[in-house]
C-alpha cells in the first residue's frame, strides 16, 4: 500500500473540502490536482475495467525510459502530473450498485467534478438534480465541449479539435508570400497546441468553483456550474469578437509580428531549433535593441527611423536581427538584450525549462517521491502559477495507485462492511489490478524522431537534469 | 445583471493592460463590486491598445479596454501624489481585494508592496500579477506577451515543426495569467474565512503557462525526449485541413470505428482496412493525407461538423470572429450579452465561460469612461465635497 497523501500543513486553504472527481483525461483531472495541492481531499473514481479507464492511465504515457513496464497503468508521466495528491476508488459506473455508492459518497463530499457528455450522467442517474437530492448544498462542475444546453450539447469534444472551433486559431497563423514577393497575412489558421482548450477549462473550473465555495460559505447554497469549453475559448478572444462587431474584421494572421510594434518576432539562434523572442514596444526598447546588438547606427537608419518605418521594413529588419541572433545562443541573446533594457526571452523547450534559472529559483517544478513499488524515480512535476504568502499550496504526493483508497472510502467513509467489500472485490468492482487491456506498444525514440512526434532525445537525460 | 456568487465583495482593480483587468472582470462577472482605478489623463494602457471601434484610436474606443472592463466602476487617482495616495488608502481600507500588475520594482516604489498594504488593511488580499513573479533572477526583466510565452516553455510547441514557433495574437499569456489570478485570489478569500487575515498572492504569467506542460515535462524527465511542434506530414488527423469554404480538423478520437470516420468523409479508397489502426495511418500517412484532402474537398465546414457531432465523432472546424458572432449554438445558450456604451453604442459582447443555472445574464454594464465614477465614489461614498473634487481635479490627482 502506498502511503496516504502527506499530512496537511496548518494553513492549507481547502483542508476541509472533499472532492469527488469523476473526470477524465486533462481539463478536470488537472483542476482536481490543483484542488489537492490546496489541501482538498480528492477522491478519483477509477475502474478496474481497462477499456473504461482514464486514457491518461492507459495510453498517454510517457513511460519511464519509454518502456511501459508491468505496472503500465500506474506509470504514465502525464497521469502522474494530472492526478497528484488524489485518492483512488475503483467502481464500475455501469452497475447500479456503483451508482448507489457514488450517490452515498456525494452525501459526504462538497464538490463533484465530471466531464461526461450530458446524456451519460443522466443515464447513470448522476445528473446534478439527482445528486443534489443527496447533498442539497452540492457544488458540481460539469465540463463538456459545448455545455448542457443548445443544439450541439451532446457533441463530444477534445481540445485539439475544439481549438480552431472556438476561434483562437483564427488569430494565429504564419504569414505567406504575396504576389509582390513580400510577406502578407496568412490564410491558414493554426493552433497553440498542447491541448490549450483543456487548460483554459481548468482555470475556469477553479475560478467558478471558488466563487461557488465562497457563496456557499456565506449562504449555504450549492451551485451547478455548466462549463462549456467552447465558450471558454471564445472569452479569451473577446477583443477579436468586438473587432468584428464594430469593424466587421474577422481574423488576423500575422505570424509572430505585432499589429503595431516592430521589431517583433522570434529569431533563430545557435543550436537545433533554438529561438529567441524579441519585442520592441517603443523608441526606448528600439534604442535598447540596437545598442544590445552593438549596432547603434541602426537607430539612425532612415528605414527604421520611426515605428511606422520599422513596420514597413520589418522584413529587412528581421534579416539583420536574424543574422545577429544566429551567431549566439538564445540565452546569450536574452541576457544581452535584457541587459540593454529590451524585452527578449529564450523560447524554452521543456528540457530547458527544467533547468531554467527562474523556474528553479521559484521552485516551480516540485519533486514527487513515489513509493518504491511504483517503479518511478523521484521527478519534478509542474507546480502552479501562484504563490501565497500565508496559505500552503504544494503537490502533496504522487498520483494514487489503482484502488489504493477502496477500503478507506468504502469502509471508513461509507461504513460498508467487510462481507460486502469481499463481494465487490469478487465481482471486480473494486480491486488494484486492471481487467483486460495491456501495456500500450512503445515506439522507439529514434522512430518517434523520424515520425516527427518528438524533436530529439537525450539518452543521458538523467545527467542533464538537476538533482531532485 | 452579474451572477451574484461574489455579491458583497469589493475588488480594487489597479491593473493596466490585460492580466489584472481580466482577473478583475472575471470577479465582476461573478458578482463582486469592482472599482477600476486609473491614472488621470491617460488611463489604463489598454485604452491605447487596438482594435478600436471604427478604427478611431480614441481613449474611449479601445475594444480591448471595453471588453476587459465591463461591469466595473471607474475612478481616477494618481497613487504617486500625496492626495491620490490618501484617496487610495481610504478605498483600500474598505476593500477585500486589490489586483495590480505593476512591475515589482514599480509597486515597491509606489509603496504598494504587501507589507505597506497589510498595514492599512490586514484583511486585504493583494494579488500581484507579473510576467515572472515577485522573486527570482528574471523578476525585473522587460516582458511582453511573446517574451512571456517564449520563456514559459509553451511557445516552443505552437505552430508547425518546419517553421518557427508561432505566437497566438491577442496576448493569450495575460489572459491565462488573469484567469489563474481570479482563481487564486478567491482561494485567498476562502482562506480568510478561517484565518481572518488577508495575504499576498504572487501570480507569475510564465508559470501559469508553464503549468500547461503536463506532457512535455514528463516527456523529458521520464525518457529524455524533447516534444516538438506538430509535424507537417503525419497521420492527417487533428491537423487543420482544407474543406470547401475553410479549414476543418478531422479526428479519429471518440469511440467510433474507422469505417464511420471514412464513411463520413467519403471516398471508397478511404475505407481500406490499412487505415483502420493508428500504426497503419502512420505507415500510409502520405496516401491517407491525399485521400483526406480529396474527401474533405466535398464538404463545407458546418455540415461536416454537424454530421460528425451527430455521428459521435469529434471533428472541429476553424471559425473566425464572424462565424462565432453568428453561431446558433452560442445564441441558444444566451452567450452574448448586450452592452450599451455611451461613446461607441450598443453591441453584443462575449459573455461568461460558464453558465450558472438560475442566473441568466442578458445585459452588462459598459466599461467605465475615464473617471466616470469619481463623484459617486469620492464624493458620495468617501464624503469629499464638490470643492474638494475640484481641487483634486485642478491638481491633477483625479
Amino acid at each position: 500500500m502506498p502511503p496516504a497523501p502527506k499530512p496537511l500543513k496548518r494553513l492549507a486553504p481547502l483542508k476541509n473540502i472533499r472532492v469527488l472527481d469523476l473526470s477524465r483525461v486533462f481539463a478536470m483531472p488537472f483542476a482536481g490536482a490543483n484542488l489537492a495541492d490546496l489541501g482538498a481531499e480528492v477522491i478519483k473514481i477509477d475502474t478496474c475495467q481497462a477499456q473504461f479507464m482514464d486514457t491518461t492511465r492507459t495510453l498517454t504515457g510517457p513511460f519511464p525510459d519509454n518502456q511501459p513496464g508491468e505496472l503500465w497503468w500506474e506509470q504514465g508521466g502525464t497521469f502522474q502530473n494530472l492526478n497528484r495528491g488524489k485518492r483512488s476508488l475503483t467502481l464500475d459506473l455501469r452497475s447500479e450498485e456503483s451508482q448507489k455508492i457514488i450517490k452515498d459518497l456525494v452525501g459526504v463530499c462538497d464538490v463533484v467534478l465530471e466531464n461526461f457528455t450530458p446524456r451519460v450522467m443522466a443515464r447513470f442517474g448522476l445528473d446534478f438534480q439527482s445528486l443534489r437530492d443527496r447533498k442539497p448544498d452540492l457544488i458540481m462542475v460539469s465540463n463538456t465541449g459545448y455545455g448542457h444546453s443548445g443544439p450541439w450539447s451532446n457533441f463530444g469534444a477534445m481540445a485539439s479539435a475544439l481549438e480552431p472551433t472556438h476561434g483562437t486559431g483564427a488569430f494565429m497563423g504564419y504569414m505567406e508570400e504575396g504576389e509582390d514577393g513580400r510577406l502578407t497575412d496568412g490564410q491558414v489558421p493554426n493552433k497553440m497546441g498542447n491541448s490549450y482548450s483543456d487548460f483554459l477549462a481548468t482555470w475556469t473550473a477553479l475560478s467558478s468553483l471558488m466563487a461557488a465555495l465562497l457563496r456557499r460559505a456565506r449562504t449555504g447554497e450549492g451551485q451547478w456550474i455548466d462549463l462549456a469549453m467552447y465558450q471558454t475559448g471564445t472569452t479569451v478572444i473577446g477583443a477579436g469578437l468586438l473587432d468584428y462587431a464594430f469593424n466587421g474584421r474577422r481574423t488576423q494572421r500575422i505570424g509572430n509580428r505585432h499589429p503595431v510594434w516592430s521589431p517583433h518576432g522570434v529569431y533563430p539562434c545557435q543550436g537545433h531549433d533554438q529561438w529567441v523572442a524579441i519585442a520592441s514596444r517603443d523608441e526606448s526598447d528600439w534604442q535598447a535593441v540596437c545598442l544590445g546588438m552593438g549596432m547603434p547606427e541602426l537607430a539612425s537608419d532612415p528605414r527604421f527611423a520611426d515605428p511606422i518605418d520599422r513596420r514597413r521594413h520589418q522584413e529587412e529588419l528581421d534579416e539583420i536581427i536574424s543574422a545577429w541572433t544566429s551567431a549566439r545562443t538564445s540565452y546569450q541573446v536574452m541576457e544581452t538584450l535584457q541587459g540593454a533594457g529590451a524585452p527578449a526571452g529564450a523560447v524554452l523547450t521543456a528540457k530547458q525549462a527544467l533547468t531554467d534559472p527562474q523556474y528553479l529559483d521559484r521552485g516551480f517544478f516540485e519533486t514527487v517521491h513515489n513509493p518504491p513499488e511504483a517503479g518511478l524515480r523521484p521527478k519534478g512535476y509542474v507546480g502552479r502559477g501562484w504563490k501565497f504568502s500565508r496559505s500552503e499550496a504544494e503537490i502533496r504526493g504522487p498520483a494514487p495507485r489503482l484502488g489504493e483508497a477502496n477500503e478507506y472510502v468504502l469502509g471508513e467513509l461509507l461504513g460498508i462492511d467487510q462481507d460486502r467489500l469481499k463481494v465487490l472485490a469478487e465481482d471486480r468492482t473494486i480491486g488494484n489490478l486492471p481487467e483486460g487491456g495491456g501495456a500500450p506498444g512503445a515506439v522507439p525514440l529514434d522512430e518517434q524522431v523520424e515520425l516527427g512526434w518528438i524533436a530529439e532525445y537525450d539518452a543521458d537525460y538523467l545527467e542533464k537534469l538537476p538533482r531532485v | 445583471m452579474p451572477a451574484g456568487l461574489l455579491t458583497g465583495f469589493r475588488v480594487l482593480d489597479l491593473g493596466s493592460g490585460i492580466s489584472a483587468p481580466w482577473c478583475a472582470k472575471i470577479l465582476a462577472d461573478y458578482g463582486a463590486e469592482v472599482i477600476k482605478i486609473e491614472v488621470p489623463g491617460s488611463g489604463d494602457d489598454a485604452r491605447r491598445m487596438g482594435p478600436f471601434a471604427g478604427d478611431d484610436p480614441d481613449l474611449e474606443k479601445s475594444l480591448t479596454f471595453l471588453y476587459l472592463n465591463t461591469n466595473k466602476k471607474g475612478v481616477t487617482l494618481d497613487p504617486s501624489s500625496v492626495s491620490g495616495r490618501r484617496l487610495l488608502d481610504r478605498l483600500l481600507a474598505g476593500a477585500d481585494v486589490l489586483v495590480e500588475n505593476y512591475p515589482p520594482a514599480r509597486s515597491k516604489e509606489l509603496g504598494l508592496d504587501y507589507a505597506s498594504l497589510a498595514g492599512i488593511n490586514p484583511g486585504l488580499v493583494v494579488t500581484s500579477i507579473t510576467p515572472f513573479g515577485q522573486t527570482g533572477p528574471y523578476r525585473d526583466f522587460q516582458a511582453t506577451d511573446i517574451v512571456t510565452y517564449a520563456l514559459s516553455g509553451l511557445m516552443y510547441h505552437s505552430g508547425d515543426s518546419d517553421q518557427s514557433p508561432l505566437r497566438s495574437v491577442l496576448d493569450q499569456s495575460f489572459y491565462v495569467a488573469g484567469a489563474n489570478a481570479a482563481a487564486a485570489t478567491q482561494v485567498a478569500l476562502f482562506a480568510r474565512l478561517t484565518s481572518g487575515e488577508g495575504q499576498q498572492v504572487d501570480v507569475a504569467a510564465t508559470e501559469c503557462l508553464g503549468a500547461h506542460l503536463v506532457q512535455p515535462v514528463p516527456y523529458y524527465n521520464y525518457m529524455g525526449a524533447v516534444k516538438g511542434r506538430r509535424p507537417v506530414r503525419g497521420a492527417g488527423f487533428e491537423e487543420l485541413m482544407p474543406a470547401r469554404d475553410g479549414y476543418v480538423a478531422p479526428s479519429v478520437q471518440g469511440s467510433q470505428p474507422w469505417s464511420a470516420i471514412a464513411g463520413l468523409i467519403g471516398g471508397e479508397e478511404l475505407q481500406d482496412e490499412k487505415f483502420a489502426t493508428g500504426a497503419g495511418r502512420v505507415a500510409h500517412g502520405e496516401e491517407l493525407r491525399e485521400l483526406l484532402i480529396k474527401g474533405l474537398a466535398r464538404w463545407d465546414r458546418m455540415p461536416l461538423f454537424l454530421a460528425s457531432g451527430e455521428q459521435r465523432l469529434v471533428f472541429g472546424m476553424a471559425q473566425d470572429a464572424g462565424d462565432l458572432a453568428e453561431c446558433p449554438h452560442l445564441q441558444a445558450r444566451d452567450f452574448f450579452v448586450e452592452v450599451d456604451h455611451p461613446v461607441v453604442g450598443v453591441a453584443q459582447y462575449p459573455g461568461m465561460a460558464v453558465r450558472l443555472p438560475g442566473e441568466t445574464i442578458t445585459a452588462s454594464r459598459p466599461a467605465p469612461l475615464l473617471g466616470q465614477h469619481n463623484s459617486e465614489i469620492f464624493g458620495q461614498e468617501l464624503g469629499y465635497s464638490p470643492e474638494d473634487l475640484i481641487s483634486l481635479r485642478q491638481h491633477g490627482v483625479i
